[in-house]
Formats: C-alpha cells, sequence, structure tokens
C-alpha cells in the first residue's frame, strides 16, 4: 500500500530546531563568534567569522522572541519563479529579545493588522506545496496570541 | 600606492543612446551595438580607435559583450563583460577611465546594455533559501527600507509621489526616456499598491536600452569644446554591519557600520576630485523608487537626513532649483535597463556639462556627479567637470 501521508520538509536544514528544552517550541539556531561576541543567523556552514575573521564560531539557539522592525505586504508574485508560497504574502525585518535582527517571513490571518514594533514568536510553517505533495516548512514569525 | 587624481587626464569623447524602452523584437547587440556607432559618430571617431572595450550588462549571458561587438567590427581589442547589478555600467565606465588615466591604453569604450527579462527582476543576488522565500522583490526590500525611512525622517508618501512628478516631468523632454509624459500627484497616489507602501508609479518602470561613452586622453580628442573631463569615478562595496536589504544583508546590532556604503563612494570620489557637494551644479541621484531617490540626496551630501523631502516641497531638485537632480527624468522615466542604467546617467551629466540638453538644461552646469547602486551591494559615483 503506498504511504500518502505529506512529508514536511524544511526549506534549508539547520535552520531551526526542535527540542524538549525550549518545551517542544522551535528555536532558529545561528553561530556565536566567541571571539568578538558577533552572532548570525542563519548560522555559519565554515567556522569564519566575517566581522572579526576569526575561526572561533559556536552553535547557539536564538530567542523565539521579537518586535517587527519594518515589514512589506508584496502584492504581485516576485520574478524569477522561485517563490512558490502565497501571494500576497509578507517579510521583513525582526529584531529578536537577544539584540539580534534577522530578516523573515510574517505569517498573519490579516497581513494588514502587522505593524512596526509589534510583539511576534517564531512559528514553522507551510511555505509551499511540493508537486510530490510534501509540504516545505520555513521559519516565520507571527504576532502574539 | 598612486591615486588615480594623480595620474594622466581622462576626457569623455562621445557618448551615445538609444531611446530606451520595450522591444520585444530586438536582442540586446541590436540596441548596444547603436549605442555604440552613436557613440562613435559623437566622439568623430572609428571602431578602428577604439583599443580596449568594457560592456556591462546583468542578464545578457555569456560573452554578451562580445555579441555586441560582433555586429561592429573585430579589430582583436580585449573585450571584457562586467556584470556588477545596477552599476554594471558605471563599473565598465570606471575600467575604461583606468585604462587611459593608467596610460595602458588612449582610447576605450564603455557599454551598458539590457534586455529586461518581462515581470520584476528575478534579482539572483540572493541565496537560494532567500530567493525561494521571496526575499528577492526589490520593490519589497526598498518597501522595507522606505518604512524605516518614513519613521526616521517624518517623510510621506505623498512626498515620495513628488519626486516620480517631478521626475517624470524632466522626463517628459527627454527624447530618449522610456515615458515621456508627465504624471500628476493623483495618479500616482491612485497607482495599484505593488509592496507596502510603495505603489507602481513610486517605482522605476523596466526597460530596454543601452548606452555608451567612449573615455581618450586629451591629445586623442577630436573636439576639446564638446569633450568632457572626468574627475573621480569610485566604486564601494558592502560595508559590514550597514543594513542593505537589496542586497540580502541585515544591518548589525553590535557592530554597526561607521559609514556606509553610499557615503563612503561619495566621501572617496569628493576626495579625488577636489570637489564638494557644494560644488555640484547637475546631480543623477538613484531614484529606482521614489523615496530611494530622497535617501540617496542625503547619502551623497547634499543636505542632512531628513531634510531632503522638504527641500522637494521647496523646488530645490528642480531643473530651475539650486541642485537640479535627475534632469532627464532618472530611472522613472528612463526606465531601467539594468546593464545600461549608470551609462544613463553619465551621458545625461555630459549632456547637461555640454550645454546640450536642450529645455532640460541647466544653466552654466559645469561639474556634475552620477550616482548609481546596484544589488551586491555595490555603489559607484563618478564625477565629471566641463
Amino acid at each position: 500500500m503506498t504511504d500518502t501521508v505529506k512529508k514536511k520538509i524544511p526549506l534549508k536544514e539547520g535552520f531551526w530546531k526542535i527540542s524538549s528544552e525550549a518545551d517542544g517550541k522551535p528555536q532558529l539556531i545561528g553561530s556565536k563568534c566567541k571571539s568578538c561576541g558577533e552572532v548570525f543567523f542563519p548560522k555559519k556552514e565554515k567556522n569564519w567569522c566575517i566581522h572579526c575573521n576569526k575561526t572561533d564560531l559556536e552553535e547557539i539557539t536564538l530567542s523565539r522572541k521579537g518586535k517587527i522592525v519594518t515589514f512589506s505586504v508584496v502584492l504581485q508574485q516576485p520574478g524569477g519563479g522561485f517563490y512558490k508560497g502565497d501571494v500576497p504574502y509578507s517579510y521583513g525585518c525582526v529584531k529578536l529579545d537577544d539584540g539580534l535582527i534577522i530578516e523573515t517571513l510574517f505569517s498573519a490571518d490579516d497581513l494588514d493588522s502587522l505593524k512596526v514594533g509589534m510583539d511576534v514568536e517564531l512559528v514553522i510553517e507551510k511555505l509551499y506545496q511540493d508537486e510530490d505533495g510534501n509540504e516545505v516548512e520555513t521559519f516565520k514569525f507571527q504576532p502574539l496570541s | 600606492m598612486k591615486k588615480l587624481n594623480e595620474m594622466r587626464e581622462v576626457m569623455v569623447a562621445g557618448i551615445g543612446l538609444v531611446q530606451w524602452g520595450f522591444y520585444p523584437e530586438l536582442e540586446h547587440y541590436d540596441f548596444g551595438s547603436e549605442a555604440v556607432f552613436n557613440a562613435l559618430k559623437d566622439a568623430d571617431m572609428e571602431w578602428k580607435d577604439m583599443q580596449a572595450a568594457f560592456l556591462g550588462s546583468v542578464y545578457q549571458g555569456t560573452g554578451s559583450g562580445h555579441q555586441v561587438i560582433k555586429e561592429i567590427g573585430q579589430t582583436g581589442i580585449p573585450i571584457v563583460n562586467v556584470e556588477n547589478a545596477c552599476s554594471s555600467g558605471s563599473s565598465a565606465f570606471r575600467l575604461a577611465y583606468q585604462m587611459v588615466a593608467t596610460e595602458i591604453y588612449d582610447i576605450a569604450i564603455a557599454v551598458g546594455m539590457e534586455k529586461m527579462p518581462r515581470g520584476p527582476i528575478p534579482s539572483t543576488a540572493f541565496r537560494p533559501w532567500e530567493l525561494q522565500s521571496g526575499f528577492n522583490v526589490q520593490m519589497a526590500n526598498y518597501a522595507n527600507e522606505t518604512v524605516e525611512y518614513m519613521h526616521e525622517t517624518g517623510a510621506t508618501v505623498e512626498d515620495f509621489a513628488r519626486v516620480t512628478v517631478k521626475n517624470r516631468k524632466n522626463g517628459a523632454m527627454n527624447p530618449n526616456a522610456r515615458f515621456q509624459k508627465p504624471v500628476t500627484l493623483e495618479e500616482v497616489m491612485a497607482s495599484r499598491m505593488v509592496a507596502t507602501p510603495l505603489r507602481l508609479f513610486h517605482c522605476c518602470p523596466l526597460a530596454d536600452g543601452a548606452a555608451a561613452a567612449i573615455l581618450c586622453s586629451k591629445d586623442k580628442l577630436k573636439s576639446l569644446k564638446r569633450s568632457v573631463t572626468v574627475v573621480a569615478s569610485v566604486l564601494t562595496s558592502g560595508v559590514y554591519g550597514e543594513g542593505m536589504m537589496m542586497g540580502g544583508t541585515m544591518p548589525s546590532v553590535k557592530y554597526p557600520a561607521e559609514v556606509g556604503i553610499v557615503e563612503l563612494s561619495a566621501q572617496q570620489a569628493y576626495e579625488l576630485s577636489g570637489y564638494g557637494p557644494e560644488d555640484m551644479d547637475v546631480i543623477q541621484a538613484y531614484d529606482t523608487m521614489a523615496s530611494a531617490e530622497l535617501w540617496d540626496i542625503e547619502k551623497l551630501g547634499f543636505c542632512k537626513k531628513g531634510e531632503a523631502f522638504k527641500l522637494l516641497r521647496d523646488g530645490v531638485f528642480n531643473i530651475d532649483g539650486k541642485m537640479p537632480v535627475n534632469t532627464d527624468g532618472g530611472l522613472m522615466s528612463r526606465g531601467h535597463p539594468l546593464g545600461a542604467t549608470g551609462l544613463g546617467q553619465i551621458c545625461e551629466i555630459v549632456n547637461q556639462l555640454r550645454g546640450e540638453a536642450g529645455e532640460r538644461q541647466v544653466k552654466g552646469a559645469k561639474i556634475g556627479l552620477a550616482h548609481a547602486m546596484g544589488a551586491g551591494p555595490n555603489s559607484s559615483v563618478t564625477i565629471m567637470k566641463k
């Protein structure tokens, strides 16, 4: 019998993890330079700090919450055919509680309800469904309920 | 290390443009070669006089410049294709300039050309996951930066609409612009929303097009009268800590940049040329989006942050104002063939300095500055004088 249950595939491996330490909630994975203290997201694949150029990076998890710095609601299909998610959609920047600013998609029932300065939290959600019926997931931030 | 301003003087001998527009039946080498023919005619030179060629484009693929020159002649000269996103044309100009300044060649040509893919720019200046996340929508990237700019300065979407109105009014006097009809503030504000808060008419239109410039040493000029001197041609790339969403970079909270990429390129250009922003008679600022023109004017040092929209309202950036900006209509009217844009800006400065800008002419223009920047990020500043 064919297994028809859809698989959930992350957009890219290593962006987030789900562990019991965080009550089973997702956490983004970044890199921290032990030499200069700079933090990067996504985590660096190579052990090289682009700020101080030392080779002393460690893997860390990032705050789950933050505030919206900017956002824009996109009303047309992005060019090139790379993006397969819904349109309209919204993306922008979030400043996490631990101080790092990251670029992210936003998730909201009403995209027009998003506001600069709004408190948001990390979720893992479907980005699109591929030809095989698998769900490609990615990280987004949504307004605190 | 020698500075370019300590080396041989470099002149612009000729410029060539084609009308920018929508040419589904033409290829990039069709309008690219036409721009070259026009530049040769303008410089009163022959193809065999060219000793090196630099051709900028973004989407035209392998040997894009070679395809252009195949329509013109084959003299065995070195041809290098230049891809620097929206600074491709000005980067090609810079390479040609450096070749002549350093006395490697006496005459070199710079060309920029682009046949744009249809629809929103499919920028690949981003990582695959960023592309799949939809982060490559340049209008949305500019919109995000616009949101921040509005918060910091109090500029409104109507202020940005005024930039479009100014540039479209100027474009109506430019026979090479894609759009030669003015638009009203109401029309801009009623155009469809593209990426909040930017509407369609806040965004520059795409276009197919080409432009060319011939650079040479003074002794090779056919006409000193119509020549223009290059006093600075500068290129910078991303500076650590500066946020640049159109380049896919977030700002660093811990280590913010002291001097941004645009400010850095402007400072270098002013230092090399010996001129300051107050000396510029005519300016080409980078108006991919109407809001970007305002912060560009500020970053180039023409006024303080947050002042530009007030000066705009006072008419300071009009052709008859104290600091004329985008006298030929800018990207808003010309359109934006990525590889050609930087050279299109340079051509207008040359027209102005020659006194050949017709009804767009800024009286007594003697020194002009052109600024282009692109995903990378990169920032290029060119200063020329009569």
